[in-house]
């Protein structure tokens, strides 16, 4: 009895070792953004994205239908929301996650932990982390994932089309010399703004102002009396209007000594696209030429986009 | 339940434990947020025991989840409730337990200190945190008895409570500090204070079970000096027992228990606080008794209360704190309401 079951062990095993040499080199290698090596036999059919970001990328490259879970905060392009929602953060349903059978769930840094990535590989399913800081980041995450997902044409058409756009909005925009802050939390929950090394700031750049926080690395809490002290030209608020209250606008407008700020008093808040600017996918460009129509109100000529 | 109550923990009693542990365990592995066929489980399990390859391999995977899961929460709840019940006789105190001492947030300070400024034992992943988060489980209970000794000799129940849940917002001010100023690691700092069962591993059972297996049996082995205590510390004395030796023993017992729990699955809170009780109310509150049964009912307790926050509302997960918390405070509340109510009649 157990020489029968000892020869089958053995049997099973001989099949184990055979299968890696009788398969050629793999497919699909890529480097994903916290320096792993990830090595596939062929593109990618099924994948879970966790973040907003990285769904939007994959959908951009055509490949929604490999997508068989998403994030609980992907909601762009509209269709993802009947794809079914995963939990994801420090209370990421690994067991729901590992019964949609991706092959890789593609997951970004923030709140997740090494213990979840470990548990996701020993369940069979590869992780692949994305992690974009900056523009150049957003186009290493589509590059990253049009190669998973064997859509690497596709990935530098993306690229291309986000470059050129990008280029033609520094072509367009002269150095104004103004300043805009960029206020990613409001007042209430205490101020955030976008500091250097951001794609805020980079944005900023492109249509030829100055981020007010650039002297401050990464993402920043700032006192409301520095923002009053530094009297920016633009404020971009990437505050969420839920149809209720004052809009984000007049919230700001609406703040105790903030009336003398020339951003103020020259009707220079803009109300920017929550989604387009703090996702780093391919909407980054709509959230740019937008910024760019604002900035240059009626003066611009047809906007590109 | 008969009105005698014995005084050891007999076979028959430890039997009836284990079984009430292993049903709900089974109950555990068998439930969760994705239902899957009784069929396909005692395929993926019998391929799991034999070695062999599962048929459906992702439904192996997801049991193993479950398995890692379950055991770090009833180790966990153990561990807890264990200790809660041994505070609750060395103290004499109804409410003493991690939490409401503020040996747990001392824990978690220690656990953050170590993360944001690098403490790490060389050669040994994740010693560091732990071993910090134990020193400070420790120095916070003496800091909080030998404080509450300078005010109250008497070691009254409310004011160590008073300056257990004193020491509690101290140290927590003290984590937000540390955060504030821990720059790139504010992440993974942050996503740790919240902790979780979620991403438990084998060898977070293992580190759980050679804790709880060296302190529990510490523990159960100072039942009868903690008996003697129930009388008060004089008469532990005039008994034979040595009271400085016992003490000590026991809180550094505690102090490791509670640091490794909180390293691993953060504050969990309540547990070690309402499970003695409940024990006590089942089995009296003989040591003997009152350590083994609680040890049991913490598992079961955290178990189930795991189990609820991760089936509850379908594939949403709850944090497991907020089981925990919801059932223990209602508790809590009817405990210090019917004690106070004693002790009135008692004046």
């Amino acid at each position: 009895m157990s020489k029968k079951l000892c020869s089958l062990f053995l049997a099973a095993l001989m099949v184990c070792c055979a299968v890696p040499v009788l398969a050629e080199g793999p497919a699909v290698a890529v480097t994903d953004m916290m320096g792993r090596e990830i090595t596939l036999d062929a593109p990618v059919t099924r994948i879970v994205a966790l973040t907003a970001a990285d769904c939007e990328i994959l959908c951009a490259l055509g490949c929604e239908d490999v997508l068989v879970g998403r994030g609980e905060y992907c909601d762009y392009p509209a269709s993802v929301l009947d794809k079914p929602s995963v939990q994801s953060g420090y209370e990421t349903n690994l067991e729901q996650i590992i019964a949609l059978q991706p092959q890789v769930v593609l997951m970004g840094t923030m709140a997740q932990s090494v213990e979840q990535v470990e548990a996701l590989e020993q369940a069979g399913i590869r992780v692949v982390v994305s992690d974009a800081q900056n523009i150049e980041g957003v186009y290493t995450a589509i590059r990253m994932i049009g190669a998973l997902t064997g859509k690497d044409a596709e990935a530098e058409a993306i690229v291309a089309d986000m470059q050129a756009g990008f280029a033609e909005i520094a072509e367009r925009s002269q150095d104004t010399g103004k300043t805009v802050y960029f206020e990613v939390s409001p007042l209430q929950w205490g101020l955030w703004a976008a500091g250097k090394g951001t794609f805020m700031d980079e944005i900023a750049g492109l249509c030829g102002l100055t981020n007010l926080f650039e002297d401050m690395d990464g993402w920043v809490e700032v006192s409301e009396e520095t923002v009053l002290a530094r009297n920016p030209d633009y404020i971009v608020t990437t505050a969420m209007y839920f149809g209720e209250g004052p809009t984000p606008v007049e919230e700001i407008l609406s703040r105790d000594g903030w009336g003398r700020l020339d951003a103020v008093m020259n009707d220079g808040i803009f109300n920017a696209d929550s989604n387009a600017i703090t996702r780093p996918g391919p909407r980054l460009l709509e959230a740019a030429w937008a910024l760019f129509d604002f900035v240059n109100g009626e003066a611009a000529e047809e906007p590109a986009a | 339940m008969q009105k005698t109550k014995r005084n050891t923990f007999t076979a028959a009693d430890c039997l009836l434990c284990t079984l009430a542990l292993l049903l709900a365990l089974g109950l555990c592995v068998l439930l969760g947020s994705e239902p899957l066929a009784l069929r396909d489980m005692a395929d993926a399990l019998r391929s799991m025991l034999t070695g062999g390859e599962p048929p459906i391999p992702y439904i192996a995977s997801i049991l193993s989840r479950r398995i890692q899961r379950s055991l770090c929460a009833a180790l966990t709840g153990a561990s807890l409730s264990l200790c809660g019940a041994a505070m609750q006789g060395l103290l004499r105190n109804p409410l003493a337990d991690g939490s409401t001492l503020g040996v747990s947030t001392g824990a978690s300070l220690g656990a953050v200190a170590a993360m944001a400024f690098g403490i790490t034992v060389p050669g040994v992943p994740y010693a560091g945190t732990m071993v910090t988060a134990m020193a400070f489980a420790f120095g916070s209970l003496l800091l909080i008895l030998g404080l509450a000794y300078a005010l109250d000799r008497s070691f009254s129940t409310h004011s160590i409570i008073l300056i257990g849940m004193i020491y509690s917002m101290f140290a927590s001010a003290l984590i937000n500090l540390v955060i504030n100023f821990s720059g790139e690691k504010i992440k993974s700092i942050t996503f740790w204070t919240m902790g979780s069962l979620a991403d438990s591993m084998y060898r977070d059972v293992l580190i759980l079970l050679m804790a709880l297996a060296v302190c529990g049996t510490v523990l159960l082995f100072s039942s009868r000096a903690l008996n003697a205590f129930a009388l008060g510390e004089d008469n532990a004395r005039h008994v034979g027992v040595n009271v400085k030796a016992v003490k000590l023993t026991v809180l550094i017992a505690v102090s490791v228990l509670i640091g490794v729990c909180v390293s691993i699955g953060g504050t969990i809170g309540f547990v070690g606080l309402v499970m003695p009780h409940i024990a006590r109310m089942l089995v009296g509150p003989n040591h003997r008794r009152l350590l083994p049964v609680s040890l049991f009912s913490g598992a079961i307790f955290l178990l189930l209360a795991d189990l609820i926050a991760r089936t509850l509302l379908g594939s949403r997960q709850l944090p497991i704190g907020v089981v925990t918390s919801l059932a223990g405070a209602v508790t809590f509340v009817v405990i210090f309401y019917r004690t106070g109510k004693a002790g009135n009649k008692r004046c």
